[in-house]
Formats: C-alpha cells, sequence, structure tokens
C-alpha cells in the first residue's frame, strides 16, 4: 500500500521531468551546434570541448526522457496518452517495457535515445584524436539529433509527445493493449534492432560531410567510421533477419518474405551499406570513387530516415495514403530534401579535390568487379524502391492507380541477384588493373569447372524432388485449385502439378528430357545457375584460404590449421569478408529451395482424417487445451508419416487472448518441424468447440526445402561481420595485387 | 585512353538499359491496377475478368466462414461510402487481424456481373501498424 503511494506520488511528477528534459536537449543541441562551429571556425579548443559536452548532455536529458516514459510503462501510468494507447496492466512486464516502441512517439523518443548515444560514443571515441575530423562530424549528428527532438517535443502538428497527459487530469482505467501478434520476442527485438542498424549508419554519414566541411578530403574518415557501417551492417542483417523470422513463426503464410513495403524499406539500407563497405576498399586502395562514396553512404543514410518515416508513419497501411499523412510527411521529405541539397552543395563546393588520382584501366579487373557490384545494388535498390513506390509513381505519370505484387520483385531480383551471386566469388580472385591469362587460369578455371560439374548433377536432383511431389491419386481429386496458388510463384505451379512426371510416353529420351524439364518444358535454368555460381564461389574462396593457409603454415613451418588459423588472425577484414561471402552462397540456397520448391496443401479436416504433402502423411489425433497467463491454447495434434514410418508429432495450435487491443483476439501458432534442412509447417483456422464431435478445421500444411539454411546463412554472415569488425588496424593504401 | 572510356561508357549504358528494360517488363507483365470499391464499380466494364487490386474496410457483419467448404466471404467497404464489393477467397486461413471495420486488401481476379472478386491475396492492416485508432479517451473533444 505504502509502496503504491510513494509511486503515484513519483508518477505525478515524472512525465513532467522528462517534458523539461526533452525541452532542455533543443537547448543542448543547438547550443552543440553553435559551439562546434565557433570552435572550429576561430579554433578554440574550449568552446569545441563545450560542444561535445553538449552531446553528452543531450545524452544525458534524452536518457532522462525515455527512462520516465519507461517508468510509465512499468507502472502502469494510464494518464500518460501513449502508455494507454499501447500497454494495459495485463500485458507481461517485457511488452509492457517493449511497448516503447510499439508506435510512432515513442519509437521516435527511442530512436533519438540511440542517436544521442552513438553522439556520445563518438565522442568518447575520439577524446585523443590529433585533429578535428570527429569535431565535423558532430555536427551533423547534432543535426540530426536536433530534428527528432523537435518531433518529439510534441510541438508539431500530427505527433504528440510521448510523455502527453491526458487533459484535465483524466486517468484511463486500462490501457487499450499491444497487439497479441507482437507479444512474441522476435518482435519484442525486431524493430530496436533495425533501428540500432539504422541509426549508427547516421555515424559514417556524419564522418563524410564533416570530411567534406573541413576541406581536408582524403580517405580518413571511411577509417574512422569502418567500424559504425560494419556494426551497422552486422545490426541490420540481424535486424531483418528477426523480422522474417517472426513472419515466418508467426503470421502462419510458411513464408518469410513477400517484399511487403515495410520489409522493403528495412532492406534497402542494408543493399545500400553493403555497396558502400566494398566501395570504399577502392577508395582506399585506388584513391578512386570518392565522390560516389560520399553520395552512397548519403543515399543510404536517407533511406534510414525515409525507412522510419515509412515504418512508423501508418502509410504503409496502404501506400495510397502518402497525401492523407500529409503533415508528418513534409518533416521527413523536407528533411531528407534539405540535408541532401546539403550535401550535394559540400560536393560541388569541394569539387576539385575530390578527383580520383585513378581511373578504371580495365573492364576485366577487380576494380571493375567492385565497380559492378556497386551497380548492380544500386541499381537493385532503386528497382525495389521504384517497385514500392509504384503506387504512387504509377498515379502520377499515368494517372491511375497500379501497384505491382509480389511477383514483380521476384522476377526483377532474380537476374542481378544471381550477377551478385557470381561476383561474390569472382570478385576476390580477379587480379586489380586487369585480369591476365595466368591470373584467369590460376584462380578461375577451376571454380568454373566444378561449378558446372556441379549444375549438370544437381539438374536431376532438382527435377527429381520437383517431380516426386506427388499427390497420390485418391487425394488428387480434390487438388488444390488453380485459384489458391499465388499468381506469382512461377516456379512453385510447376511442382505443385500433381501430374507432373508421371506420364510416360514410351520413348526413353523423351521421358528423360520430359523428366528434366519437369514435365512443362522448363529448363529449371534459374535454379542451374544459381548452383553453378554457388559452387563456383565455395570453390574460388575455399581455394583462398587453403592456399593462404598452406603457404603460412609453410613459412612459419606449422601445420596447415595453425597456418589458417594465423591467415584469418593476420587480415581478419578479408578473411571475415569471405566467411561473409560464404554465407550469402548458404542463404542463396535455402531462397533456392525454399522459394522455389516448396509445396503446400490446404484442406478442412475433421478429427482422424489425414492429409498428404510431398512425402509426409499428416493424420489428426487429436486436440488439446493450455491455459496460459493473458491467453488460452487450443491446438492440434498431428502424427506425421513418411513411407508408413512414425516421423513427428506436431502440435500447431491457435492463441485466444483474453484481454486484447485493437488486434484479433486470437493468434495462429504454426507448427514448425525440421528434417535435416527442411521444414514441415502446419498453420490452423479457427478450431470449433465442437471439433470433437464431427466439426470442421482448416488446415494448411508447407513443405519448405532448404529453408534452414536462409537462418544458417545469415548465422555465418553475421560471424563472418564479427571477424571483420575486430581488425583494428586500419587498411594502408596498397596498389600492388592483394 | 579514349577507347578504354569507351568502353566504360558502353558497358555502363548497357547495365542501365538492362536493368530498365528488366523494371518495364517486370511492371507491363505483373502491375495491378489498383481501385477503392467505389472506383471498381464505377469501372466494372474496364475491370472485369482482370486481375486487380482493391482496398478499403472489411464491412461490418458481412463476413461468413464455411469451414467445411475452406471459404471465406466477406465485402470491401469503400473507406467514408457506402459501395462494397464481394470478396471469395478459398482454400486459404482467415488471416490474423481480420476484423469488422478493419482495413483489407485485396488481390485477385474481378467478375463484374456479380461484382465479386476471387482473391488470392487477402491482407489485413499491418500488425505493427494501427496509427490513428483512437485513443479511449477522445482528445478532440478537448481541443
Amino acid at each position: 500500500m505504502l509502496m503504491q503511494k510513494i509511486v503515484n506520488s513519483i508518477q505525478q511528477v515524472t512525465a513532467e521531468l522528462g517534458q523539461a528534459a526533452i525541452w532542455l536537449s533543443v537547448l543542448s543541441a543547438i547550443w552543440g551546434i553553435v559551439a562546434l562551429s565557433i570552435g572550429l571556425r576561430r579554433r578554440k579548443p574550449n568552446y569545441l570541448q563545450s560542444g561535445r559536452n553538449a552531446l553528452i548532455a543531450t545524452f544525458i536529458l534524452i536518457s532522462v526522457a525515455t527512462s520516465t516514459l519507461i517508468f510509465g510503462f512499468v507502472t502502469d501510468d494510464f494518464s500518460l496518452r501513449y502508455v494507454e494507447e499501447v500497454s494495459s496492466a495485463a500485458q507481461p512486464l517485457l511488452y509492457k517495457i517493449t511497448a516503447l516502441w510499439g508506435k510512432m512517439s515513442g519509437s521516435l523518443l527511442f530512436w533519438l535515445w540511440v542517436l544521442t548515444f552513438c553522439g556520445g560514443i563518438v565522442v568518447w571515441q575520439n577524446r585523443k584524436a590529433k585533429d578535428t575530423l570527429a569535431d565535423y562530424a558532430l555536427i551533423p549528428i547534432a543535426v540530426v539529433e536536433l530534428f527528432f527532438i523537435m518531433l518529439v517535443t510534441g510541438i508539431l502538428e500530427g505527433i504528440y509527445n510521448p510523455l502527453e497527459r491526458f487533459p484535465n487530469g483524466l486517468v484511463a482505467p486500462d490501457g487499450q493493449g499491444m497487439n497479441p501478434l507482437l507479444q512474441t520476442p522476435s518482435m519484442a527485438f525486431h524493430p530496436p534492432t533495425l533501428y540500432v542498424g539504422w541509426i549508427s549508419l547516421t555515424v559514417p554519414f556524419a564522418f563524410a560531410v564533416g570530411s567534406l566541411a573541413s576541406g581536408r578530403i582524403s580517405s580518413e574518415w571511411i577509417l574512422r567510421s569502418r567500424r559504425w557501417t560494419l556494426f551497422s551492417w552486422i545490426v541490420l542483417t540481424i535486424g531483418i533477419t528477426l523480422g522474417g523470422h517472426w513472419a515466418y513463426q508467426e503470421l502462419g503464410w510458411g513464408g518469410y518474405w513477400a517484399w511487403d513495403p515495410v520489409e522493403n524499406v528495412s532492406f534497402l539500407p542494408w543493399l545500400l551499406a553493403t555497396a558502400f563497405l566494398h566501395s570504399v576498399m577502392i577508395q582506399e586502395k585506388r584513391s578512386m570513387l570518392k565522390i560516389w562514396n560520399i553520395l552512397l553512404i548519403t543515399l543510404a543514410f536517407q533511406f534510414t530516415i525515409l525507412g522510419t518515416y515509412i515504418t512508423r508513419s501508418g502509410i504503409i497501411d496502404s501506400v495510397h495514403a502518402f497525401a492523407q499523412q500529409s503533415d508528418i510527411s513534409w518533416y521527413f521529405l523536407g528533411f531528407i530534401l534539405v540535408s541532401t541539397a546539403g550535401v550535394i552543395g559540400l560536393v560541388v563546393y569541394r569539387w576539385r579535390r575530390l578527383k580520383s588520382a585513378n581511373r578504371l584501366e580495365s573492364l576485366l579487373s577487380r576494380e571493375s568487379a567492385f565497380v559492378l557490384n556497386n551497380w548492380l545494388l544500386v541499381g537493385l535498390t532503386l528497382i525495389i524502391l521504384w517497385g514500392t513506390l509504384w503506387p504512387i509513381v504509377s498515379e502520377a505519370i499515368q494517372d491511375k492507380k497500379a501497384a505491382v505484387p509480389e511477383a514483380f520483385f521476384n522476377q526483377v531480383v532474380i537476374i542481378p541477384g544471381l550477377l551478385l551471386l557470381f561476383l561474390t566469388g569472382a570478385g576476390p580472385i580477379i587480379s586489380w588493373r586487369k585480369i591476365t591469362p595466368n591470373n584467369f587460369r590460376r584462380m578461375f578455371l577451376s571454380p568454373i569447372f566444378i561449378g558446372l560439374i556441379a549444375a549438370v548433377i544437381s539438374w536431376p536432383l532438382i527435377a527429381f524432388s520437383a517431380n516426386t511431389a506427388v499427390v497420390p491419386v485418391d487425394e488428387a481429386a480434390v487438388p488444390a485449385d488453380e485459384a489458391v496458388l499465388p499468381l506469382d510463384e512461377v516456379v512453385v505451379q510447376v511442382s505443385n502439378d500433381p501430374q507432373v512426371g508421371t506420364e510416360t510416353t514410351g520413348n526413353i529420351f523423351a521421358d528423360i528430357w520430359n523428366f528434366l524439364t519437369l514435365g512443362e518444358k522448363t529448363i529449371p535454368i534459374y535454379s542451374l545457375l544459381c548452383v553453378f555460381a554457388s559452387v563456383f564461389v565455395l570453390v574460388a574462396i575455399f581455394n583462398e584460404f587453403y592456399r593462404g593457409a598452406k603457404l603460412r603454415a609453410k613459412r612459419q613451418t606449422t601445420n596447415f590449421l595453425k597456418g589458417l588459423w594465423q591467415l584469418i588472425q593476420r587480415n581478419k577484414r578479408r578473411y571475415g569478408g569471405y566467411i561473409i561471402h560464404i554465407g550469402i552462397v548458404i542463404v542463396y540456397i535455402g531462397i533456392m529451395g525454399s522459394k522455389g520448391y516448396f509445396q503446400l496443401e490446404s484442406k478442412t479436416l475433421q478429427l482422424g482424417d489425414a492429409m498428404t504433402v510431398g512425402n509426409y502423411r499428416f493424420t489428426l489425433l487429436d486436440t488439446y487445451q493450455e491455459k496460459h497467463g493473458n491467453y488460452e491454447r487450443l491446438g492440434l495434434i498431428f502424427d506425421v508419416e513418411k513411407n508408413g514410418k512414425h516421423v513427428a508429432t506436431m502440435k500447431p495450435a491457435r492463441h485466444y487472448y483474453y484481454t486484447t487491443g485493437q488486434g484479433d483476439d486470437n493468434t495462429i501458432e504454426s507448427a514448425i518441424h525440421s528434417i535435416g534442412m527442411n521444414d514441415l509447417y502446419i498453420a490452423l483456422g479457427d478450431i470449433p468447440s465442437n471439433i470433437r464431435n464431427g466439426g470442421f478445421v482448416n488446415v494448411q500444411i508447407y513443405h519448405n526445402p532448404l529453408i534452414k539454411l536462409v537462418w544458417i546463412g545469415i548465422a555465418a554472415m553475421v560471424i563472418g561481420g564479427l571477424v571483420a569488425i575486430a581488425e583494428k588496424q586500419e587498411f594502408k593504401p596498397r596498389t600492388s595485387t592483394a | 585512353m579514349k577507347i578504354r572510356r569507351l568502353k566504360v561508357l558502353a558497358a555502363s549504358i548497357i547495365i542501365l538499359t538492362a536493368m530498365v528494360l528488366l523494371v518495364v517488363s517486370g511492371i507491363r507483365k505483373t502491375s495491378l491496377r489498383h481501385y477503392s470499391p467505389a472506383d471498381l464499380i464505377a469501372n466494372a466494364d474496364t475491370a472485369d475478368a482482370q486481375n486487380i487490386q482493391v482496398d478499403g474496410v472489411i464491412s461490418e457483419g458481412s463476413s461468413t466462414w464455411d469451414a467445411a467448404n475452406f471459404k471465406l466471404t466477406f465485402a470491401v467497404r469503400e473507406r467514408e461510402g457506402t459501395e462494397t464489393v464481394n470478396v471469395i477467397y478459398e482454400d486459404n486461413l482467415k488471416p490474423d487481424n481480420f476484423n469488422d471495420g478493419g482495413s483489407v486488401y485485396v488481390e485477385g481476379r474481378y467478375d463484374a456481373e456479380n461484382n465479386s472478386v476471387v482473391a488470392t491475396k487477402v491482407q489485413t492492416k499491418c500488425a505493427s501498424k494501427y496509427e490513428g485508432v483512437d485513443s479511449a479517451i477522445d482528445m478532440e473533444s478537448y481541443e
């Protein structure tokens, strides 16, 4: 009781304290900009120090504001408008805290808090720096901070202060609660991870701008921000994956990526950061692409702002609603336009100092491979952006609204995607300046040769796995309706056809051809190219590891494994990168299997019924019921057999929530069972109360081949990233072959 | 020197053209006209038997779920109006967050005669997005 009273009396003042902190941070951010500018202009170290302190102060103030809001959540302070909208008393503590980024106001505050934290770290990292580059970089950081501070103050139309109280001392009896779909661990951590990835890209951007402003144009800004870029890339990789993993586990549609606008905007900065990580190597080694690098990091930064805007403003509901969100749109678009114009102005101002020292010497060289990699990554970014914004673009240019479905993205990314995959292997082994016949023979022949063999061997395997997706005759009578198949999954339609590969013509060659072309006269050309490129890359990169390790083992007279260890130790950046490349290959194979060859069956079942998917037979044995904190779990028990042998028991369910916000009152809880790299996946419709008395339940079962490789490959990418980020020693410019 | 720069230029142009072609052909093949329910009814002739997109809200009380036949039927209503288009969605689970009055987005083939869409995709408002849902306490009345 006493405790409650104390909490209540603290609640009386916390929000006001937080609001005061936000307003004070306006002053500290402005002072940071002013003091640093004066300090740099007039070379006054005490002004510089004051400016740096101002950034620390901003961080402390925003930390206070964020803490007071979290306090509001934890203590169920429903006099706060924001707390009332995203939390409720019954919500588990974890989700009370993650409600912080549940909606726009709070997530902007969280965004701001992470940015001020990054600002603080930059100050700390450069406390002993001998030059003023970091001080130049702090100014753009403070400007971005100021923009977000203005957004959370609540003075702008359309966004309210997250610490705002209801008027006239009103207190809501309870909150509306968070959507149950979001009350899962991966959804709790997906948005903040993505934010941290986006926000940390501000730092390399700020260093680029700082370098331009200082006029001392060199590659120093790249070196100083290299770890930030890598950090951001790693975190973005994890964040995007958490989102896909959440969709796979929670949404019940058996997939992890659907080219939804929210997914796209999280992917675009990742693509650009990837391009940037590559192109800076060219600047470091060959002093080329200086302007390009600055523009690239600027673009990547602007896409993080665009992403924040798109995911937080609500225009995603329907991309058609751009105009309806006019106030918020103008703040963000205005900021993007003004800051981009600023950077372009600086680039023009410094144009003469930015000219490259070298030019491309040959189209077949490592430089060209990097440039092509950049063209493809930036091209993909623009293509995906174009598709995402097509509803708006089409209305503007054709005067009629249109949109592109998933199929558009699946079609357009495949060729650039495969070229990029090939470059993942070709880039690291092609020589600088110009390819030589010797380089080609030594490095390229064996990967190409082994890749081709792998493609040839895999063709019958691919055809076999697609062709064995045969539904037994009795069940083929009720095949999955054509209309059910998504419009786009071209390959899937092929592999889902129950008749495929079962007819014989009597002519053995025709039969073989029929088999290889999946019975539809379609050569699975993309799959074969994917296999070729993947094996090519693996061989190329293993060669690199093998040669290097052997050489080192010979020179140091140690064994091969020690040589390998030393090799990675001595050049973590390079070999970390190679590990990432191996991860990419694994992801590609996983995508090929799971996107191209999944099987889906939809059926209505009663207790005791069975259905078949691929080689697996699922029998609905029983139902079950469990009570949990704020929901009840109702589920079905399936027995899974392969060739008459029991392989698994699967228990898909639905959760029925007692208290809910605006969301549904029940959610699909898919059951996933992995066999090797493949998943069996069951999703359910509503479970009727009469299920034990002949009631019907709707079931969708997926067989997702190789899907585990997607997660494994991404784990390898993250590990490679961590190896690369461990390298402290910055790159020394060299011009010879690496 | 000059020839080398020409080569680089030519390669760039080829890549650029290829990408543009890719996008143009992708859009031509897959782009779907987008309608609101009222637009769709007004343009029934051109939209008939076409794959289209329609978005609006789930008309209150219109949805029925026929479990035995694995079939969802409902009407999508104009956001600020009364026009509705019927939707038939078979052999697919009802998406989460499917509630009366909620935002919905449908892809499928339009049949003008019956004013209905045989849907291949039904998507409800994305879970993380429920901005604009009014607070329990009406702020407007205080302003």
